[in-house]
Order: structure tokens, then C-alpha cells, then sequence
């Protein structure tokens, strides 16, 4: 029992924390988790690069939000979200 | 060898081959670069998506090359994808093409975007068809530094792999003689969309350069922070339309007066060739003047779209349309319905066109809905007349109602799109998520095709039925005609002798008389057969004018004026010149004397036919009118259905017609 105990507060410490894209700084580097979006929209952006996992980096906040997606497409493509879709994407901060 | 290693279903004399990539991956510039301008542009059938097609033939092989819409993936539920699929699965094919399953796949790549780029590799080795990749852009991807394993991917992807550029050239050789060896991929790719994205992953590091290449292009972060500023990114935006539009109005201006002199020097050469009658007017009046007033779009539409597509390729639209996404969205717009509407004040034709660009049918419908409430240059010269009448010597006074007509219209328009967005076309605009592509020099080639293209397609959808109508239209204005034979050529006159000599006797006197008698019972007979030879009786048009005319007597318009209306439904321009046969007999409305006489027009009670309560009441119905013909049809066939031109050509009435009555009733209880 006090192993289990240990595991999920290990579990715990470890999770990551997840927080709305548009919250990120600017030039703040992040790691994508998930969306809040339908289905189809999540399938879109993930099309366009911004799938879990992908590294991002903030180049612009607020209305559009501008994000480079510098290692997740191999080069420098940048995504434009209208701030109504980057504050249902989740990341993961970089520290 | 290689080319037994083929598909066994291939023809060897005929293959027909799709480009397949990601949107800004200079698919189209490689598909040009091979085909030339041999290409054409055509819709898949039932849907606004269309695909470059060209036919070539290369070491005696005859290919059909089809470039397909720029997807992200093939498994979106978004029109491009399912089109895209469709043409992949051989169920679906531009117009004029055989449905089939192509008997190659080019899958073009962006070689400094590759990671992501991947993903439709692998749906594309799923489809199980002879593909080659080719990894453009490799010049791009060597000034970054990023270096490709061409060999290793072509290994990792179990089929060929071309390193090219097709802004240089570099690697286009290679690339054809590779299609000719296509083969199906002999290594298989996850299907499931995380599977996917580990297989790229897995690719992209071992053939390409360490995953985390830093982004540090600071000369692209301040371009884009200040296009997309809410202030500096508006002025910007401002500044590059303004640009736009006025190289457009000034540079359209030339050949759209050679086409006029053109098209009225051959209608004067026509019209001294043949011999008078109903074939004469039918080519001169009909054919003639409905192809010149068709062709003669055709400058603001080319120049529109070279502009459009120059700006295009330097990445900058991407950006503004963010900009102006903010104003527009409450209105139930999307930020790319801007650069339409905003074409639309030159033309509504080139504006509806230019919708193309709106990805989501929803958004996109709303635009081609209120294209037309942007006051167009074809209204100028309406404005011009009212806005005289109603403001006689007050330039200042004229600019502003000027600049309030294309307000009154502007606004018209937006409300029609709340309105629409609550009621037919429910639902809120899409929010936006795009690529925002690098900024590049555009390509002049790429821009000049497009534009022969939008050139072409107008011609050809537009100019046959708009000829059609336009032959109509003057055959109602034209017939019936007097069929009389005219014997008589000049007006007879009478000649009488009406003063005597003084002492003339009284003989004298009663012989005259007599003979004045006579001229008199002949001029009568000469006149009532000249009357008969030279009647022109009423016109269908002015008939239907005087059945109509109760219709538009609540908003203060006689028969003339109903006339001038009900014929500029061809074209709004029309209304000036049709007012100006009407009152003074003369379409010559550059004459000042004829403006001034249709000014001056009185009705059949002496009072004037443009009072205050009246031009009033014109001046906003044709601020909201739709009455242009060709931009009817166009709406139908953008728009995919009649359905939608016919709600257009309705809405607009009734708002023209409330609008006016508003109008009239105001002024005429203010002025009475």
C-alpha cells in the first residue's frame, strides 16, 4: 500500500503541467499535449503540424496568435491561430 | 529494367499522373515549370475545387498531368481532401477527364518543412500506387543548412526519391525520367494518425538533418508582428490595398478604352459592310455590344489576379487576412472575405471569383452574397448623375454623398451577412488557423499562367451566357420594328404662298387660294405616309416599362424612368444611356448637353422627372440594386446553383426597393 502510495505522489510530481497556449511568453518554448477542439479541428491542426508532442516555440501573443514550429515540421513553418483556437490548445512549458 | 518494375496496369502510351502536397510547397510552381502553359484550369464536378490540367508528351509518351489541391492530409473531413481522395481513388476527376486511378503519384515535398510534409507520404503509400517523391524547394533547405539523405529516404520510403528545385530547375530532368519508372512502394506506413506521426518522426531523423533546428529568423518575426499589429497591421494592409487598386484602376483604364474603341470600330466596320436589317442589328446592337460589354471586364479581372497572386507569393496575405479577420468576424466573415469584397468595389465579377480563395462554403457563400453591395466602378456614373441633380455646385457636398454611397452599400452588405449568418447560412465564422508561409520573392510565371487561367475560365463560363442575355435584352429594346418600306426619305413640307402683291386682283387671289388648298390636302397626305413609314412603335422593353410602372410608382418613377431601370438589370451602367435615348434621342452621354437635358426632363404633367423625392429614391436603389447581369450569373456558378443568385437578385431587390421607398417618403414629406 505505502509503495502504491509513493508511485501516484511520484506520479504526481512528474505529470506535466498543461496550460493554454495563449498563456505561454513571448519567445517561450513548449511542448504540445492536447486540444480542447472538436474532433475535426484537432485533426486539422494536428495535419498541419501541431500535434502531441510537437516542440513549439511563442514568436506572437494575442489576436493572431503566431507560433513557430521549428522541430515538429523540420524546418521553420509558422502557424497563425485566431486566439479563439489557440486558448483550446494545450502545453506543456519548456523550464 | 526499372520500367518492367512498373504497375503491369500501366499504359505505357498514355498515364495520366497527379501532384500530390501540402498547400506552400511550390506543387504548383513544379507542375508549371513541367507543363507550361499548355495547362488549363478545371473544376471537379459538383464542387468549387479545381485542378490544374495539362496533356504533355515526353519521349513519345503522352501524359496527363493533373495538379491537385494543396492538402494537409488526405483524411480531413475538408472538400479539398475528399476531392483529393476521390481523384486517388479513381472515382472522381476534373471536368473533361476520364475517371480513373492515376498510374502515378507525384507526392511533392517542402524540403525545409520535410518533418511535417511526410505525413501524406505515408497516406500515399497506403494507397498502393506507383509514386515518386520529389523533395522540392532543396535550394531553400541548403541556405538553412538543412542537409537530406535522398538515398536513405528513398530507402526508408521504398520508392524514389528526386532532390529538386522548380524555381531553378534544378533536379526537373531526373524527376520525369523517375515518373516513367514509378513504382508502387514496396514498404508499408501506419495508418492510424499517431502512427503516422511517429513513422515521419522516425523518417525525418534518419534522412534529415537533428530534429531541433532552432527558428531564429528575426527578420520574420518583425515582418510578421507588425503585418499583424491591430494599428501598424491595419495601416499596412491599407496601404498595400490602396496600391493595389489604384495600379488596377489606373492601368486597367488603358486597355479598357482600346476594347471599347476596339469593339466600337468593329461594330461601325460591321454595320457599313452589311446591308440594313434584322441581321445587321442582331450582329452590331446584340452580338457585337454584348461581347465588347463582356470582354471589357476583362482587364480589371486579369490585373486583379496577377496582383493578387504576386502578393500571394510573397506571403504576405496570410498575414493580413488575420488583420482583418478581427473586423470582419462579427459580422459573420472570415478574415479571407476581405480581399474579395475589397475587389468587389472595382468589380463584383472578379470579387465573386476571388471567393475561390475562402476555404470554409459557409464563409465563402456569405462573401459571394454581399459581393455586389459594394458600390462597383459600372454604378460610378449612375452616382454621378444623381448626386448632381440632387447637389448642384457643391463639390464638397458631392464628395460626401459619394463617399456615403459606398458606405450605404459597404453596410448593406455586412448586416446581409449578420443576417444571413442567422438565418440561411447558420452558423458563426469559422476561426482561423493557417500556415503562415515564408516571405518569398514572388513568381512572375506562376502568376502569369494563373492569370490566363482566371482570364480564360471568365471568358468562357461568363461570356457565352452573358452574350446570350445581352442578345435578348436588345432584340426587347430593339423589336417590334416598323416593317413599312420607306419611300418617303425627308419630311414633307408645305409650301404655301401666303402673301399677295399689293392690287393683286380678286382672280388672282382665288387661284392662289385654291392652290394652298391643295399643298395643303397634299401635305397632309405626304405627312400621315411619312408618319406611317417612319412610326417606331413602342419597344417590348418600353411595353413591359409601361405594364411595370405601377410597381415603381410608390417610389416616384414614370414610365421613363421604369424603363431606364428594368434595362439596367443587363447592367446598371445602362440606366444613362437608356435615359438619354429616352428624353433626348442621343446615347452620346460624354455630351454634357444630353446630361444636361435628361437633368432638366419634365414628365407628362411639365413637372420634372428628377425631383428631389426621386433621385433620392434612385440614388439608393442603385446603391442596393442588383442590376447586373453578369454578376448574376456568375453568382450561379460559383456559388454552384441558381438557387443562391436567385436569393441574391431577390435580397437586393427588396432591400433596393424598401430602401428607395424610405427614401422617397422621407424627402417627399420633408420637401412637401
Amino acid at each position: 500500500m505505502i509503495a502504491t502510495a509513493q508511485q501516484s505522489e511520484s506520479t504526481i510530481e512528474t505529470k506535466p503541467v498543461s496550460i493554454p497556449l495563449t498563456q505561454l511568453t513571448r519567445g517561450q518554448r513548449a511542448t504540445v499535449n492536447t486540444s480542447e477542439l472538436d474532433e475535426q479541428d484537432t485533426k486539422v491542426l494536428r495535419a498541419m503540424g501541431l500535434r502531441p508532442d510537437a516542440s513549439i516555440q511563442m514568436c506572437r501573443l494575442g489576436e493572431p496568435c503566431i507560433v513557430s514550429l521549428a522541430g515538429a515540421c523540420g524546418g521553420g513553418c509558422r502557424i497563425g491561430l485566431a486566439k479563439d483556437i489557440a486558448s483550446r490548445v494545450l502545453v506543456t512549458p519548456h523550464s | 529494367m526499372s520500367v518492367m518494375d512498373a504497375s503491369p496496369s500501366i499504359d505505357r502510351r498514355h498515364r495520366t499522373i497527379a501532384f500530390l502536397g501540402n498547400p506552400n510547397v511550390g506543387k504548383t510552381t513544379l507542375f508549371n515549370r513541367i507543363a507550361g502553359i499548355r495547362a488549363h484550369t478545371a473544376n471537379f464536378p459538383g464542387t468549387t475545387q479545381e485542378a490544374r490540367v495539362a496533356h504533355i508528351v515526353r519521349d513519345d509518351i503522352e501524359s496527363t498531368l493533373i495538379d491537385l489541391p494543396g492538402i494537409y492530409s488526405l483524411n480531413l473531413d475538408l472538400s479539398e481532401s475528399q476531392v483529393c481522395a476521390a481523384c486517388l481513388d479513381g472515382t472522381a476527376a476534373p471536368k473533361g477527364e476520364e475517371a480513373h486511378t492515376p498510374d502515378a503519384l507525384l507526392v511533392v515535398l517542402d524540403a525545409t518543412n520535410l518533418m511535417r510534409n511526410l505525413t501524406i507520404v505515408a497516406e500515399s503509400i497506403d494507397r498502393r500506387l506507383p509514386t515518386v517523391v520529389a523533395v522540392n524547394m532543396i535550394d531553400a533547405a541548403r541556405r538553412r543548412g538543412i542537409g537530406i539523405d535522398a538515398a536513405r529516404l528513398s530507402e526508408m520510403l521504398g520508392c524514389e526519391v528526386v532532390v529538386c528545385s522548380a524555381r531553378t530547375g534544378e533536379g526537373i530532368d531526373q524527376l520525369m525520367g523517375a515518373l516513367q519508372r514509378a513504382r508502387v512502394s514496396d514498404r508499408t506506413a501506419p495508418t492510424d494518425q499517431s502512427g503516422i506521426e511517429r513513422w515521419s518522426q522516425d523518417v525525418y531523423l534518419n534522412a534529415c538533418a537533428p530534429l531541433e533546428t532552432l527558428d531564429d529568423n528575426h527578420v520574420t518575426d518583425r515582418l510578421d508582428r507588425a503585418f499583424t499589429h491591430p494599428i501598424l497591421g491595419v495601416c499596412s494592409f491599407a496601404l498595400v490595398m490602396t496600391g493595389l487598386f489604384y495600379v488596377i484602376f489606373k492601368l486597367a483604364a488603358i486597355p479598357m478604352d482600346l476594347i471599347d474603341v476596339w469593339f466600337g470600330a468593329l461594330g461601325d466596320g460591321a454595320g457599313s459592310l452589311l446591308p440594313d436589317g434584322a441581321i445587321k442589328d442582331l450582329l452590331v446592337d446584340g452580338v457585337i455590344a454584348g461581347v465588347g460589354g463582356t470582354v471589357i471586364f476583362l482587364p480589371q479581372i486579369c490585373l486583379l489576379f496577377f496582383l493578387l497572386a504576386l502578393l500571394e507569393g510573397t506571403g504576405y496575405l496570410a498575414r493580413a487576412a488575420f488583420v482583418i479577420d478581427r473586423l470582419l468576424r462579427p459580422f459573420g466573415l472570415s478574415g479571407h472575405a476581405f480581399v474579395p469584397l475589397l475587389s468587389a468595389h472595382a468589380c463584383a465579377i472578379p470579387g465573386i471569383m476571388a471567393t475561390r480563395a475562402i476555404p470554409d462554403r459557409r464563409d465563402r457563400l456569405a462573401a459571394i452574397l454581399i459581393a455586389p453591395f459594394m458600390s462597383c466602378t459600372a454604378r460610378i456614373p449612375v452616382y454621378v448623375l444623381l448626386i448632381g441633380i440632387l447637389f448642384p455646385d457643391q463639390p464638397g457636398t458631392q464628395a460626401i454623398a459619394f463617399t456615403g454611397c459606398y458606405v450605404l452599400g459597404a453596410s448593406g452588405g455586412l448586416v446581409t451577412s449578420l443576417i444571413a449568418r442567422r438565418t440561411i447560412l447558420k452558423g458563426k465564422s469559422r476561426p482561423m488557423a493557417l500556415e503562415l508561409p515564408s516571405y518569398r520573392i514572388p513568381d512572375l510565371k506562376s502568376a502569369l499562367l494563373l492569370t490566363l487561367d482566371r482570364g480564360t475560365v471568365f471568358l468562357k463560363k461568363a461570356g457565352t451566357l452573358i452574350v446570350a442575355i445581352s442578345i435578348v435584352l436588345w432584340w426587347l429594346d430593339a423589336y417590334p420594328q416598323n416593317t413599312t418600306p420607306i419611300t418617303i426619305q425627308e419630311e414633307p413640307k408645305l409650301e404655301q404662298t401666303l402673301f399677295f402683291p399689293d392690287g393683286a386682283d380678286r382672280e388672282y387671289i382665288e387661284r392662289i387660294q385654291q392652290e394652298n388648298l391643295k399643298a395643303s390636302e397634299q401635305y397632309e397626305k405626304d405627312l400621315a405616309a411619312y408618319e406611317v413609314q417612319h412610326y417606331t412603335p413602342p419597344s417590348y422593353l418600353q411595353r413591359i416599362g409601361s405594364t411595370v410602372q405601377p410597381v415603381f410608382a410608390p417610389i416616384g418613377y414614370n414610365d421613363e424612368l421604369t424603363v431606364g431601370v428594368l434595362a439596367s438589370f443587363a447592367a446598371r451602367e445602362v440606366f444613362v444611356s437608356t435615359m438619354a435615348v429616352q428624353v433626348a434621342g442621343n446615347d452620346d452621354i460624354e455630351d454634357e448637353s444630353v446630361l444636361e437635358m435628361i437633368k432638366l426632363a419634365r414628365r407628362d404633367d411639365g413637372s420634372p422627372i428628377f425631383n428631389a423625392p426621386t433621385a433620392w429614391s434612385l440614388l439608393v436603389f442603385y446603391v442596393f440594386a442588383s442590376l447586373c447581369l453578369p454578376t448574376t450569373v456568375v453568382t450561379a456558378k460559383e456559388s454552384g446553383g441558381w438557387r443562391w443568385a436567385f436569393i441574391q437578385l431577390g435580397w437586393m431587390s427588396f432591400v433596393a426597393y424598401a430602401g428607395a421607398f424610405i427614401a422617397y417618403t422621407i424627402v417627399g414629406s420633408v420637401g412637401g
